[in-house]
């Protein structure tokens, strides 16, 4: 179980957040490929008619969804409970839209260092750490105010 | 260009080009670059330029020069620093960097922080960059926290990175001490859900170590009495709470969608998962002592859980996957198959993918319990996604048996029928699997089947590949009744000469392959036979001039079927009385007797040798394919060409001019069938003169590019480093590599008779993206006991090198045949 990678870009595939969790390709030329590779992937997927689920390597699937313009995908052991991990990535959308108060592109874009904070908060190495909207909102509150 | 981080993001934003964009990235870049090389910066700025460059490294930009100063940042005494520093040491650094060393220290001093908030920063950092190295200099710290803290923030943080720590190094298991965790489980005021998340993933570490082997006995650890007995402790404890949360309808701040924490469930039922699986591995009865209240649990959860929302449906794929991983009792199994039924009938696409991927591995262990559901399998069949058409055709081939045979081949022409281009990879895994299956399935209603094939080269003819037409042809061939055979082509003809129907397109190579060579084995019986006036619109003329156009529009694009063509020319023209038609049947064939292909060439003129023989004669040779077992993946051409007999059976004066060459014919396609030889001895006896030149030809192309020393000694010897690839009670083969380059590689072949072998025939396949080129065995066919004979291949194409090897031989002189086959996969690749 685990998250292997967290990625969120747009419709066009500029990316808005990446945090990779596994041991990343000391290559960051791989890293960037692979991300290109996913955006590929995904944006050629029917909105509509395809599962929020797709392979994508040896090791992982991933798992997406996309709010307005904005993709939020998931890298996941090919072995993992998908369904829950929509459940993840919509709680994570759930906190950032409570956090900035009806959450666009731009919020994220200009306060993307905030988003880290947020994702840190409910996901430590991969692994979700909170499931409490209330306590975390409470959290990133005080965290916030702490610049 | 400004100098804050949300101008420099607004600059990036409005840029109009991508050049102007990487232009004032490559500017900026630079920028901090040397900013960041400047000591006496203040911190508010190195601040600014930090945050730059991780807007940077999210944009994929070279950020490697930012790693120092984000250590900088973390050693700063400002909470502000440090929290940018963590972060940026987190997107920036991974675990193989040097820098990791100059970490350590800081994160150990932070983790014992006055200040709850930076203690925060290094355990999430520490969670992040975990290696053996940090996890045995900072397990220490971690513990502590886990025994001193009473803040869950601190404490759900901890168990996480001890979590890590502990599977990162797991010597670590001998310092771990489980009253930790009992005392926090009973102290309700800090046990929060994220705290009990954070236990599931200490035990779930634990017991993955169990599972993956016994590396702790070396250290004197008995993990079935020093761990997994006192962790089983804690089984019935977790038992209840998942309970209480399962049923438990509304839980304030835990609720999605109507269920308490689907996120603390699926922990606890993975993690109850590890616990047994652990416990069947190690036979431990103090795990498998709950199995009963386990099972009972898990039958309450799938019935209780609502399957309707996404949260639920989480929790009882969960559960289903326990079922079948631990194998438990036949109610449960049948339970969750129903379960995964129920996700299958449901509209959600998602849930589908899931259930279909889940039945997908549980067939063998369910499969009666799966094939009650086969209505919604095949439902699937049609749906919009590729991906879940893809799983309920695999799954649909999972449950195929005798019974449900002709109800899910009906439903896969369905499918077949609503197919295009875009799901080719469908079509080419749906055709492969229904020749396997009808190879594998006696099929009583014999026209039934060749009526499926008949549908299928309707449908998706264009896409079959030859390989596959193949196998469809040793289908019909292998049909027993000749009237079936007969009907079939009487189908295939009245859809194709009747210039009215549109249904089969001019590009259906598949097609057209079959009916060509259907047209030659069986064109005789539809014309002469019982239905012959039912369709005025097939008759001698029909056929001849429909092989007649085909031929016109293939003469250059596709020799595969001019090369069946020429053959069906041939037979037919013993079929067939009219004068003028047989005529145009050897024009047909003349056509070709300069053609630039030399296999056409040579098919051209020898069949023109033919063509002139004996009715009689011809008979013989040309009689309807007997009924044949089907050998391995190779033939291109079911029909024996002549081509291939000669090198079977070598006429004295080719052996000589081959063996000067040291070079034996290209075989691009084996030959499945040994039609009389003597006849065609007695022929190419007196007409060697035709064949000969072309011979040389093609040899002495091959010679000057072909590295093979030549050979001059009769004797082969075994070379030394040639490895052993078959060994059975007749013979050894041997193979010895003699290059690899992209695209091509040489190797020869020893066999090496352990008693005497006759006639010998080697047939040899490679994966599709190659291509063979087989030479002779040599000195002979004939080898003596411990005597060796070579054979050259040469293969080009792309891949890993593997082949499969088929041998016929006679065994001491014995008139039988013998086979063997073998497949052997070389460690190189081309």
């Amino acid at each position: 179980m685990g998250v292997q990678f967290i990625l969120c870009f747009n419709k066009q595939g500029v990316v808005r957040l990446v945090r990779w969790f596994d041991v990343r390709s000391s290559d960051p030329q791989r890293s960037q490929d692979a991300i290109a590779q996913i955006y590929r992937l995904i944006s050629s997927r029917d909105h509509k008619h395809q599962s929020n689920f797709v392979e994508f390597s040896d090791s992982t699937k991933l798992v997406y969804r996309r709010y307005a313009g904005l993709y939020f995908v998931m890298g996941v052991d090919l072995l993992d409970d998908e369904p829950i991990y929509l459940c993840h990535i919509h709680l994570f959308v759930e906190v950032l839209d409570a956090f900035f108060g009806n959450v666009c592109e731009l919020d994220i874009v200009f306060n993307f260092y905030k988003v880290y904070m947020i994702m840190d908060e409910m996901f430590i190495g991969g692994e979700i750490q909170e499931i409490s909207k209330d306590m975390l909102l409470e959290r990133l509150s005080i965290l916030d105010r702490l610049d | 260009m400004g100098s804050s981080l949300r101008s420099f993001i607004k600059d990036v934003r409005g840029a109009k080009t991508l050049a102007d964009e990487r232009a004032i990235i490559t500017k900026q870049s630079a920028k901090i670059r040397t900013k960041l090389r400047d000591d006496h910066l203040p911190h508010e700025k190195r601040r600014v330029n930090i945050q730059k460059l991780l807007y940077l490294y999210i944009l994929g930009e070279k950020t490697h020069f930012g790693q120092v100063e984000s250590i900088n940042l973390v050693a700063s005494d400002e909470f502000v620093d440090k929290r940018l520093g963590y972060l940026a040491a987190t997107l920036l650094l991974d675990e193989s960097e040097d820098l990791l060393t100059l970490l350590t220290n800081m994160l150990n001093n932070d983790l014992h922080h006055p200040n709850k908030y930076v203690v925060s920063l290094a355990l999430t950092s520490l969670g992040f960059l975990s290696s053996p190295e940090l996890a045995r200099d900072l397990y220490p710290d971690v513990e502590n926290i886990i025994k001193n803290s009473r803040d869950p923030f601190l404490l759900k943080k901890a168990l996480q990175c001890a979590a890590k720590l502990i599977f990162k190094d797991d010597s670590l298991l001998e310092i771990f001490n489980i009253e930790d965790i009992t005392r926090v489980l009973s102290n309700h005021s800090i046990c929060t859900h994220g705290v009990l998340l954070g236990i599931t993933k200490i035990l779930q570490s634990i017991l993955l170590i169990g599972l993956n082997g016994n590396k702790e006995e070396e250290d004197g650890i008995d993990y079935n009495n020093d761990i997994l007995a006192p962790l089983s402790l804690l089984l019935r404890e977790f038992f209840v709470r998942l309970e209480n949360l399962n049923s438990k309808n509304i839980e304030p701040g835990y609720d999605v969608q109507g269920i308490c924490d689907p996120f603390l469930q699926c922990e606890m039922i993975y993690t109850l998962q590890l616990y047994f699986q652990v416990g069947e591995l190690l036979d431990s009865k103090h795990v498998l002592g709950y199995k009963d209240n386990f099972c009972d649990l898990l039958t309450r959860i799938a019935t209780n859980t609502d399957s309707t929302k996404n949260s639920g449906q989480a929790i009882l794929y969960e559960t289903v996957k326990t079922i079948f991983s631990l194998n438990l009792n036949q109610p449960l199994r049948v339970l969750g198959v129903n379960i995964l039924a129920k996700f299958l009938a449901g509209k959600d696409n998602n849930t589908k993918y899931v259930s279909l991927n889940t039945l997908l591995k549980v067939v063998p262990q369910e499969p009666t319990a799966v094939q009650r559901h086969r209505k919604f399998i095949s439902h699937c069949l049609q749906d919009n996604d590729v991906s879940i058409r893809m799983r309920a055709l695999e799954l649909s081939f999972a449950i195929l048996d005798g019974s449900n045979l002709v109800e899910l081949v009906n439903e896969l022409m369905k499918f077949l029928a609503k197919q295009d281009e875009d799901s080719k990879d469908l079509i080419i895994y749906t055709i492969d699997h229904l020749v396997d299956t009808f190879d594998t399935h006696v099929v009583k209603d014999e026209s039934w089947k060749l009526d499926v094939f008949l549908n299928i080269l309707k449908l998706v003819g264009p896409f079959i590949n030859y390989e596959k037409i193949n196998d469809i042809l040793i289908i019909i061939n292998n049909t027993t009744k000749l009237f079936d055979k007969s009907n079939f082509l009487q189908k295939l003809l009245s859809l194709s000469l009747d210039g009215e129907s549109m249904e089969i397109s001019d590009d259906n190579i598949g097609w057209q392959l079959v009916l060509v060579w259907c047209i030659g084995e069986y064109g005789d019986l539809v014309l002469n036979g019982d239905n012959k006036n039912n369709t005025s619109s097939i008759n001698e003329s029909s056929i001849t001039d429909y092989l007649l156009n085909l031929q016109e529009c293939y003469t250059t694009t596709n020799h595969k079927i001019i090369n069946y063509i020429l053959t069906t020319a041939l037979k037919l023209s013993i079929k067939i009385f009219d004068a003028k038609n047989i005529e145009k049947l050897r024009q047909l064939i003349l056509n070709y007797a300069d053609s630039t292909d030399l296999t056409l060439q040579m098919k051209s003129n020898q069949y023109e040798i033919f063509f002139n023989q004996s009715l009689s004669v011809k008979k013989t040779i040309l009689e309807t394919m007997p009924k044949f077992e089907k050998i391995a993946e190779k033939s291109n051409n079911v029909k024996g060409s002549s081509k291939n007999l000669i090198s079977n059976e070598p006429i004295d004066l080719l052996s000589d001019l081959l063996n000067e060459d040291s070079k034996s014919e290209t075989k691009d396609s084996t030959g499945d069938n040994v039609k009389p030889i003597d006849i065609l001895e007695e022929i190419f006896g007196e007409k060697n003169d035709i064949t000969q030149p072309l011979k040389r030809g093609e040899e002495e192309e091959k010679s000057t590019n072909h590295p093979t020393v030549a050979i001059t000694n009769a004797d082969v010897i075994l070379p030394s480093d040639a490895t052993k690839i078959y060994d059975s009670s007749s013979l050894n083969v041997y193979a010895s590599l003699l290059s690899v380059s992209s695209g091509l590689a040489h190797l020869d072949l020893f066999f090496q008779a352990k008693s005497l072998i006759s006639d010998l025939q080697t047939f040899c396949a490679v994966p599709k993206a190659q291509k063979l080129t087989l030479g002779q065995l040599y000195p002979s066919s004939t080898i003596k006991a411990s005597q060796v004979c070579k054979q050259s291949l040469k293969v080009s194409g792309s891949g890993k090198l593997k082949l499969r090897i088929k041998l016929d031989f006679h065994l001491n002189g014995s008139s039988s045949t013998t086979n063997e086959q073998f497949d052997h996969k070389f460690n190189e690749s081309l």
